[in-house]
């Protein structure tokens, strides 16, 4: 990009941050909605101008600009300044001295908070505005350019809407019906779920603050309403996951904000400063503090574009790729059967309760014969391979393999391995065959590496395999919640799963041809003929890039993105950026690409609804996902056999050893790699 | 109740060096009453004493085992039925039903996979020895011929130019794996540069191309990491010979000699701890496969594994004839089958196993066999209790080799059963008369 399309750029997407979104668009509608007020819209430009000439100045970098990120809070000082006085020159240099200021506050607040995972919000504002007004009280010769906003441009509505529309428009300094209906329009654009906030949290808190002061008319002239309206968007849809509990959460924060504002008006009133976002801000930046410091579920983690995109991130993640959840590969290979799952009867409780324990079974039975020998049972003496990719960090293997009915009430974990998996959590594997381990502490494993023999030594009644995950790398830590990242089941692969007990599972081991077939290399070249109907009609072609997040994507010729990724046992794709395209159906036809072959397979994966669905019913589906997440849940077949994989919308064929995919059809399309 | 028999009582020396945290081996007696549901006792009377028994069931369980483990990691894997192993044709049939070709190593073996209805391109042929007519045949029928000497190079350039053909050919190459005794009687040796030349020499004349690399390191091996060692220098001779003689290696064979779980003498470690796992066996070749692989495509790999898909899946029953009480007060028991069924009987400890708990203490034994031979001794020293005249012994795993090494000496063959799958037990051969043994006599 160049310099001065950055430039653009970090004048634009401060404007769009006020109202917690991420898009110079909306960023150039909102500065042109300002122009309604030309005092707030000028002295809202010269704050930007001012602050990005500081910047400059300490030679700050361009990246932290672009993110408008340090901008917004100077941009809502400068338009401060402009609310209260007409633009002159001693207002535009009290502009600059206060943008500088912010600036600098923002970045210093921001270091402070971002130790704690909070936000800073639009505090140094209200700080730095604290400070103006209370300063501007002794500046007379600023009192010749003070302004009366309170006949504003307006239309006449009910005071109940009106008084709606002008607390937003008051977000942006411009207490106006239309200014505040612009922006609602917007609004409703970009995000629905923001415009059902702001609408449920300006008026939960009117009703509320009307009670309490006994005047609903009252109640909606009060000109700091707007907090209510930012307390709610922020606390159901930005900061935390739009969904049902969520807004009740919200809902507490309006009624929290509702005290504080007339709290602080009061004290405020006293030496006139207007009380502005300080409410909303106290009340977002405690929630925040105690919910993201308490791990809570509904915390947004990854803050998308509009509240709609951040859900749908978030429930992909969760639908796809199993969430937060701790990861593992089974640590054998073959078909084997839960003899033990999480809070079982006999072992697995209270803090260790996350543990599993896996036998082999043949028509029922554990052992053959009588079953009197630790040789007679059927695990006894199998592969124990490596769950995840780690350094072994603890192991012990001298200890006898017990005597079936007999266990080790001394040495409870028997013979062991703790491995420190790459991801930093632990896996402790027990049980194992005296001196069968295959490798020594501080040795690197990967995941499938066959490392130990399934035994009998501690607490263990029969052979078996013992799985646990920990945070300590020390033997008997407390046990955390993990699942299965891959493994069959009646011909089914299931993805992050966990089994239940008696359930007979095999488990995935990497085929490297398929792997190395998808090994795609920074600018490796896929080209295909496309036909139609069998008819040749052109040809195209994807490159391999990657972006400044270092995400790999395929793109093809009209600079459509589709963005991939290898893990262990899996290719997949996560992201598509584009047109209607070959890549787009790519997305679709193989969404996944487990590493396992020879077996004919089905399996389950739920797509993003934005490959599947209009733009019109992507935006109801994920509106209707805040009350209800299963209505995201888009389930789609499909069937892998280690050469192809297919599904009711078409094919996509791999060749072992050839790198890339040879064939990729749908509908009467065929993608025909040259090679 | 029935009357308990008399048994005459005898002073025996406790032997307390043989009892271990296991307890006294006193009073522990193996007990096999079945075999894949079928009564031991039931199986003898119904097919006669001595009989081998063999279970579709768990031979389809060894193959599948074994299979996956490589299938799991590798996309191309082809296993050989190693016919010297047991070649009776319902066991080849069920080896051919789940997906194995024929490796032979005879012309015997090769015309006897052929009568199977065995395709020649499904034929593995090995062996140091490949009569002329027969090698030409197999050349025609498009066998994979594996090449174990010059001589036969020289022969198979011989009827190259008589079909005017180029014959498409594999190679067997022995090297120093690192485990001894190394098994260089057989194939080429890699280290001395012998490998390369007999290449070099097929490329030369024109008549043959080399399109497979083939070593079988040795048996019942114990490291996986041989398997590892062997298949790093097939690959690297690969790679070797498809840039010097541009060509490509379709496939490589690593050959058998995986263990099974029979107790080797000399071992005294549990067959579980000792054994690698099919697991080792893929783990180690498959990833140097993968490794090592400079080609576009991955090798075909065979495997002509044997002995761990069939050993543990063959019984021997057989009855004790009698019992008499040596000088020494050791108890002996005459049996109708001997080492002439068992031949494996020099290398490995069976599992010998009774149809019923039996009462009163165990003693030393001695098994024999009921050959007018001294040498004929299946267990020297066995702990028994005291067993009766028509008590059935189950002697296993033999289902590798003892079958097609036992001998028609003194005694006829015996008939062999196979159980399958759904349990029911079916005659897969009958046991030989006199017009068998005087078939060919003139």
């Amino acid at each position: 990009m160049t310099k001065q399309a950055n430039l653009i750029v970090s004048i634009l997407k401060p404007y769009s941050s006020l109202l917690f979104l991420n898009n110079k668009y909306v960023g150039l509608v909102l500065l042109l909605i300002t122009f309604t007020n030309p005092s707030v819209a000028i002295s809202g430009i010269f704050s930007i101008f001012f602050t990005i000439l500081f910047a400059e100045l300490i030679e700050f970098k361009e990246s932290y600009l672009v993110q408008g990120f340090y901008i917004y809070n100077s941009l809502l000082v400068g338009m401060g300044v402009g609310f209260l006085f007409s633009p002159s020159f001693l207002s535009i240099a009290l502009i600059a001295i206060a943008s500088a200021f912010t600036f600098m506050l923002s970045f210093m607040l921001n270091r402070l908070f971002s130790i704690y995972k909070i936000p800073i919000l639009s505090l140094p504002f209200s700080i730095v505005t604290m400070f103006i007004y209370l300063a501007s009280l002794k500046y007379s010769n600023l009192l010749s350019s003070l302004i009366n906003n309170a006949i504003a441009y307006d239309i006449d509505l009910p005071l109940i809407i009106s008084g709606f529309l002008k607390s937003l428009g008051t977000i942006f300094f411009l207490p106006s019906n239309i200014a505040g209906f612009m922006i609602l329009m917007l609004v409703l654009s970009f995000s629905r779920i923001l415009f059902v906030m702001a609408l449920s949290g300006y008026y939960f808190g009117i009703t509320l603050h009307s009670y309490f002061i006994g005047s609903f008319e009252q109640a909606l002239y009060d000109p700091y309403a707007f907090n209510y309206i930012l307390v709610a968007v922020a606390l159901c849809g930005i900061f935390l996951l739009p969904t049902l509990k969520n807004f009740f959460l919200s809902l507490i924060g309006v009624a929290i904000s509702v005290l504080l504002t007339d709290a602080i008006a009061i004290l405020f009133n006293y030496y006139s400063i207007p009380v502005f976002t300080l409410p909303f801000n106290i009340t977002v930046i405690v929630f925040i503090f105690i919910l993201s410091i308490t791990y809570y579920r509904g915390f947004n983690l990854e803050i998308k574009e509009t509240p709609e995109a951040s859900l749908s991130n978030y429930l992909s993640t969760v639908f796809r790729f199993g969430g937060t959840h701790l990861k593992l590969s089974l640590p054998f290979s073959g078909e084997w059967s839960v003899y033990q799952a999480f809070d079982d009867e006999w072992t697995h409780k209270g803090e260790y309760k996350y543990a599993y324990d896996f036998v082999k079974k043949k028509e029922g039975r554990t052992y053959v014969n009588e079953g009197l020998y630790a040789k007679d049972y059927y695990c006894f003496g199998e592969s124990v391979l490596a769950p995840v990719s780690g350094y072994i960090v603890a192991a012990r293997h001298d200890l006898v393999d017990n005597i079936i009915g007999e266990v080790d009430r001394v040495n409870n974990w028997g013979n062991y391995i703790i491995i420190k998996s790459d991801s930093g959590f632990f896996v402790e594997i027990s049980h194992l065959m005296q001196y069968s381990l295959v490798h020594k502490v501080g040795d690197y494993v990967e995941c499938n590496t066959i490392m130990a023999k399934c035994g009998n030594s501690g607490y263990s009644p029969e052979p078996h395999i013992h799985i646990q995950t920990q945070y300590l790398g020390v033997l008997g830590g407390f046990t955390q919640e993990f699942c299965f990242s891959e493994y069959i089941q009646e011909r089914q692969l299931l993805f992050n799963c966990v089994p239940q007990k008696g359930e007979i599972i095999a488990a995935v081991i990497k085929d490297r041809s398929i792997s190395s077939c998808l090994h795609f290399i920074l600018d490796d070249v896929f080209e295909y003929e496309v036909y139609e109907n069998d008819v040749y009609k052109s040809d195209v072609e994807f490159t391999v890039k990657m972006n400044n997040y270092s995400q790999f994507y395929l793109q093809d010729s009209e600079g459509n993105e589709l963005y991939f990724y290898n893990d262990a046992k899996q290719f997949y794709f996560y992201n598509y950026k584009g047109k209607e395209s070959h890549l787009k159906w790519l997305f679709k036809l193989a969404p996944r690409i487990p590493f396992v072959s020879s077996h004919k397979l089905s399996f389950v994966d739920i797509l993003p609804i934005y490959l599947l669905k209009t733009k019109i019913q992507s935006a109801l589906i994920e509106f209707l996902a805040t009350l209800n997440q299963n209505i995201y849940k888009q389930e789609r077949q499909y069937s892998f056999d280690g050469e192809s994989i297919s599904s009711k919308d078409g094919k996509v064929s791999l060749q072992a050893a050839h790198k890339g995919l040879t064939l990729i059809s749908y509908n009467a399309i065929q993608l025909r790699r040259k090679l | 109740m029935e009357k308990l028999a008399y048994e005459k009582p005898t002073i025996n020396k406790i032997d307390f060096a043989m009892a271990s945290k296991y307890g006294s081996p006193i009073h522990t007696q193996k007990i096999r009453t079945e075999i894949d549901g079928v009564s031991v006792n039931e199986l003898t009377e119904k097919f006669g004493s001595p009989i081998f028994v063999f279970s579709e069931r768990k031979m389809e369980e060894l193959y599948n085992n074994l299979y996956s483990a490589f299938s799991s990691r590798y996309p191309d894997v082809q296993f050989g039925w190693s016919y010297k192993t047991n070649y009776l044709n319902e066991i080849c049939k069920v080896f051919h039903r789940l997906g194995s070709c024929a490796e032979v190593v005879s012309e015997f073996e090769y015309q006897k996979a052929r009568a199977l209805g065995i395709e020649g391109k499904d034929i593995i042929f090995n062996g140091p020895y490949k009569p002329y007519e027969d090698l030409k045949i197999a050349v025609q029928e498009g066998a994979k011929i594996h090449v174990d000497n010059l001589f036969e190079l020289d022969d198979l350039e011989k009827i190259a130019t008589e079909l005017d053909i180029v014959i498409p050919l594999a190679i067997r190459i022995n090297m120093d794996i690192g485990v001894y005794p190394q098994w260089s009687r057989f194939g080429f040796n890699y280290e001395n540069g012998d490998a390369y030349e007999a290449i070099e020499r097929m490329y030369k004349s024109k008549k043959m191309k080399l399109v497979g690399i083939h070593s079988h390191i040795g048996t019942f091996m114990l490291d996986a990491n041989a398997y590892r060692n062997a298949t790093t220098i097939i690959m690297q001779l690969k790679e070797q010979v498809e840039r010097d003689f541009n060509s490509e290696i379709a496939y490589i064979d690593l050959g058998g000699g995986f263990a099974s779980k029979s107790n080797l003498k000399g071992i005294y470690q549990s067959t579980d701890v000792i054994i690698p796992t099919p697991d080792d066996y893929a783990e180690a070749i498959t990833n140097v496969i993968y490794d090592l692989n400079k080609s576009e495509n991955l090798p075909k790999l065979y495997l002509e594994t044997g002995r761990a898909l069939i050993d543990e899946a063959g019984y021997l029953l057989t009855s004790v004839h009698g019992y008499k009480r040596f000088p020494d007060g050791k108890k002996g028991y005459i049996l109708d089958a001997g080492v002439n069924l068992l031949y494996t009987s020099t290398w490995y400890n069976f599992n010998i196993e009774t149809d019923k708990h039996y009462e009163g203490e165990n003693e030393p034994s001695l098994l024999n066999g009921p050959l007018c031979m001294n040498i004929d001794i299946i267990e020297e020293n066995i702990s028994l209790p005291p067993l009766h005249r028509g008590t059935v012994l189950s002697i296993s795993p033999v289902g590798a080799y003892n079958y097609t090494q036992a001998m028609q000496f003194i005694r006829y063959k015996p008939a062999a059963v196979l159980i399958d799958k759904e349990g029911k037990a079916r005659c897969i051969k009958e046991v030989d008369d006199l017009a068998t043994v005087n078939y060919k006599e003139l």
